[in-house]
């Protein structure tokens, strides 16, 4: 049995006396849909960003396919398969839509040299997506939902085993959720593992496989959706401990 | 709530003839520009064929400045170290080694490669003014090194190249010929200039610049990028300092090693526009005639009135003058106000 | 006293507040509960002037809030402790209660002492010192010297134990008794719902439910929109 595409071992980092993550450890099989949730603070991006190489960790592992990549930094995630999107977009102003995707087509590893066929290659990125005709565009004046079409564009540019999507749900209209879900399924079909960080509950519930709950940098419980969300140390986390109590909810959930 | 409508599949015209030629029509002015400038030569007179000269100087000193300031965000206060050191290496390779200009030549901007290179892994750590004031630093801390090494640079006293005589290894160029090596060297910095501004490198500098997070999470090794680039950079200005000793013959640290040079190759870039070929190209040539033009009309004033002439420009045009008509001409709004009210001054 | 109808808010391009109605009444406290990202931070900040509202009306007092910069705001009467606290860490409690004083020339601590004697121990210790719960009444203590009609507080249970949420949660009925209505936003669901008497529930920027504060919290779509199910 291959390894998991991404395994973490008690990864954590501090930020001077606060532990924004702590002792996480849990892995990802191919091909799986793995929501990460958690209240506000929790350490879900701090968690995304010591997986990308963007904050190098104090402590644990990070293995990516079975090897250390742990404080690896950021274009050697990229390059062994691994695209993110930000949680706030950062397209690159003063190039076009167009451009901003090919940029990830030409540093990928085994890349492309040559402008002009990295050009025609995020054109075919831009179809997948559904902003094919946006291209000329500055990125700068898109609204919200095809700015995070782009984000997301520019990350399967580089061709991805392993996509980490961080809150790509954030300000999207009711009407626009369902068509990002609709995408990450067809992602998830094309045998892309994704990792979704959410806050909007009803979109992880519909299109992870499991859920891993975060709270105070550390892991809660995993497991699948259901459980997890009716699990009662889970409610604790998110809406207190009293009211969790009051509400006299459901046995903790084995594990 | 649509989102983007899917548009039917276009296919991607190939090439057409129509963009072949709009790709190659810079290298064709440039081409033009080259034969204009070696024709004009013989239309000087020597006074404004050295001014022409030290436009040519400065021209390859800001398109070098561009590449690590310009593309990649990296504003160098220090670029002048690179000059000085060029400078003096060829000076004291000349008067105590006994090498060709030549030689010399090639091998100073190998060494400002080289000391780019070294300085620039620690300092492109840093971002912004951090980075401003640590090249500062180096070009500062540079100048007092030279003056305090008197056995092989000469100290204060500075260092004269043989030019004369038995120990001239190289016959001096003379007017003529030094304005056709500096010419050289624009065209050369332009040249590369241009490579870099349409390649991958090009792309992956600018990306760094917009956002050098996302850049990283894109496979853009940034150290990498960045170093070279400021390699390239000490490269080119590491040239321009030699060709500079061995024309001026006498080398002193406080002018090899100005921050005046640094301040005035920063100025051309951002008002004529950083980040594009034509830019600091377009910056230099105005700088230096509006300098020269100044300096001989109104021998007392010229330097306050060029000083108040550059924040007019900053003040107007923020972004440089390639940059300004760019966007207008896409925009189509020329309005100077507005242009002044987009930047938020 | 407070009426928002219809107020959509947001950031740039991103709309974070859709059609949301509120109010608050004279000496009320109103509990404003949600999940992360409903936008509660974001309709606090609208109503004090730091958001721009899009669209709808907010009344207060007879005064229209939109578009008012956020010093007229406060000079109506409106005090806001923003999440986080944000003391001026580097001064003592006692220049952060007079610079709440400021606008309004309120130079009397005494009254707001009063209602926390903890702080009236450490008048002269630098707030940056002060433990997080002595720096969340610090805070609301500040907030209270503008002398407001209303007081938004953020996240009042932030990093605090159970013990101290309850002993500031147990002064804030003074303090609405006797002027000041509170508009709480609070991630400890039953403490805000207890101490309430009306609550409204945001999720991704509509109001989903509200109603008296007892009902809110033995109804199970409270939970749902937490965590998408009961």
């Amino acid at each position: 049995m291959s390894a998991p595409i991404l395994q973490t071992q008690d990864l954590g980092r501090r930020f001077g006396g606060l532990r924004a993550v702590a002792d996480v450890s849990f892995a990802v099989p191919e091909g799986q849909v793995l929501g990460i949730i958690g209240p506000n603070g929790a350490g879900k991006s701090t968690l995304i960003n010591l997986i990308t190489g963007h904050v190098k960790p104090s402590g644990g592992r990070v293995l990516i396919d079975g090897r250390d990549m742990t404080g690896a930094p950021p274009w050697a995630v990229a390059q062994a398969g691994v695209a993110r999107t930000f949680q706030i977009v950062k397209p690159f102003r003063g190039m076009s839509v167009r451009e901003n995707v090919a940029i990830g087509i030409l540093y990928r590893r085994h890349g492309v040299n040559v402008m002009s066929h990295a050009l025609r290659a995020a054109d075919e990125v831009l179809e997948e997506v559904g902003i094919a005709d946006l291209g000329d565009r500055p990125p700068g004046e898109l609204p919200v939902a095809d700015a995070r079409r782009l984000e997301l564009a520019k990350a399967l540019a580089l061709r991805p085993r392993l996509l980490l999507l961080d809150e790509v749900m954030a300000g999207l209209r009711h009407s626009e959720i369902e068509p990002s879900l609709q995408l990450i399924r067809t992602l998830r079909e094309r045998g892309i593992t994704i990792i979704v960080v959410e806050h909007v509950m009803k979109a992880i519930v519909a299109v992870s496989d499991r859920i891993l709950v975060l709270h105070q940098g550390q892991v809660l419980t995993s497991g699948a959706p259901r459980e997890v969300l009716t699990d009662r140390r889970v409610i604790e986390a998110y809406l207190g401990q009293r009211y969790a109590q009051r509400r006299g909810e459901t046995p903790d959930a084995p594990g | 709530m649509a989102t983007s409508t899917q548009a039917p599949r276009q296919a991607v015209t190939p090439t057409s003839r129509r963009d072949q030629a709009r790709r190659a029509l810079p290298w064709l002015l440039g081409l033009v520009a080259l034969l204009g400038a070696l024709g004009l030569q013989s239309q000087l007179y020597s006074g404004q064929e050295r001014t022409v000269t030290t436009i040519f100087m400065f021209v390859a000193m800001a398109e070098a400045w561009n590449l690590i300031g310009g593309f990649a965000g990296y504003a160098s206060f220090g670029q002048v170290v690179f000059f000085g050191l060029g400078g003096y290496f060829t000076a004291v390779a000349m008067s105590q080694w006994h090498l060709t200009f030549w030689v010399s030549l090639v091998l100073s901007g190998i060494v400002g490669a080289l000391f780019a290179t070294v300085i620039g892994i620690p300092l492109l750590r840093l971002r912004g003014h951090y980075f401003a004031i640590a090249t500062l630093g180096v070009a500062e801390g540079m100048r007092e090194v030279v003056i305090n090494l008197p056995g092989l640079t000469g100290g204060g006293a500075g260092i004269t190249v043989p030019t004369v005589g038995r120990d001239a290894t190289t016959p001096y160029l003379g007017n003529d010929g030094f304005y056709l090596l500096f010419l050289a060297l624009a065209a050369l910095s332009v040249l590369i200039a241009g490579l870099v501004s349409r390649s991958k490198f090009g792309y992956g500098l600018r990306a760094i610049h917009q956002d050098e997070d996302a850049a990283a999470a894109m496979g853009i090794n940034t150290t990498r990028l960045k170093v070279l680039t400021f390699a390239l950079s000490g490269f080119i200005v590491g040239l321009v300092g030699s060709s500079y000793a061995f024309q001026q013959v006498t080398i002193f640290p406080e002018r090899l090693f100005d921050v005046d040079i640094t301040v005035l190759m920063v100025i051309m870039v951002v008002i004529g526009g950083s980040g594009t070929v034509l830019g600091p190209l377009l910056g230099a040539v105005v700088l230096q005639f509006v300098s020269e033009f100044l300096r001989q009309h109104f021998i007392n004033l010229h330097i306050f009135i060029l000083g108040a002439i550059i924040i007019v420009a900053v003040l107007l045009l923020p972004q440089g003058a390639v940059n300004y008509l760019r966007e207008a001409r896409r925009t189509g709004e020329y309005s100077l106000l507005a242009n002044v009210r987009r930047y938020r001054l | 006293m407070l009426r928002a109808e219809q107020v959509s808010a947001g950031y740039g391009r991103v709309q974070v507040l859709w059609d949301v109605d509120l109010s608050v009444g004279d000496n009320e406290i109103v509990a404003l509960v949600g999940p992360n990202g409903a936008g509660k931070t974001t309709l606090l900040r609208a109503l004090s002037g730091m958001v721009e509202i899009r669209s709808g009306t907010v009344d207060f007092r007879g005064e229209s809030l939109r578009g008012r910069s956020i010093e007229e705001i406060v000079g109506l009467g409106i005090s806001h402790v923003p999440e986080g606290r944000r003391l001026f860490a580097g001064l003592t409690v006692r220049d952060n209660l007079r610079l709440g004083g400021w606008r309004s020339r309120n130079t009397d601590i005494g009254r707001v002492v009063e209602l926390f004697p903890q702080l009236g121990d450490r008048l002269n210790q630098v707030a940056g010192t002060l433990s997080g719960g002595e720096q969340q009444m610090c805070a609301i203590a500040r907030g209270l010297m503008s002398r407001p009609r209303l007081m938004m507080i953020d996240e009042l249970s932030l990093g605090l134990a159970p013990v101290l949420v309850d002993e500031i949660i147990s002064r804030l009925p003074d303090i609405a008794s006797s002027g000041t209505s509170i508009l709480l936003v609070e991630q400890d669901v039953d403490a805000a719902l207890t101490v309430a008497g009306r609550g409204y529930v945001l999720e991704t920027g509509h109001v989903v439910l509200s109603g008296p504060a007892a009902e809110l919290l033995a109804d199970p779509r409270v939970q749902e929109s937490y965590l998408g199910m009961g």
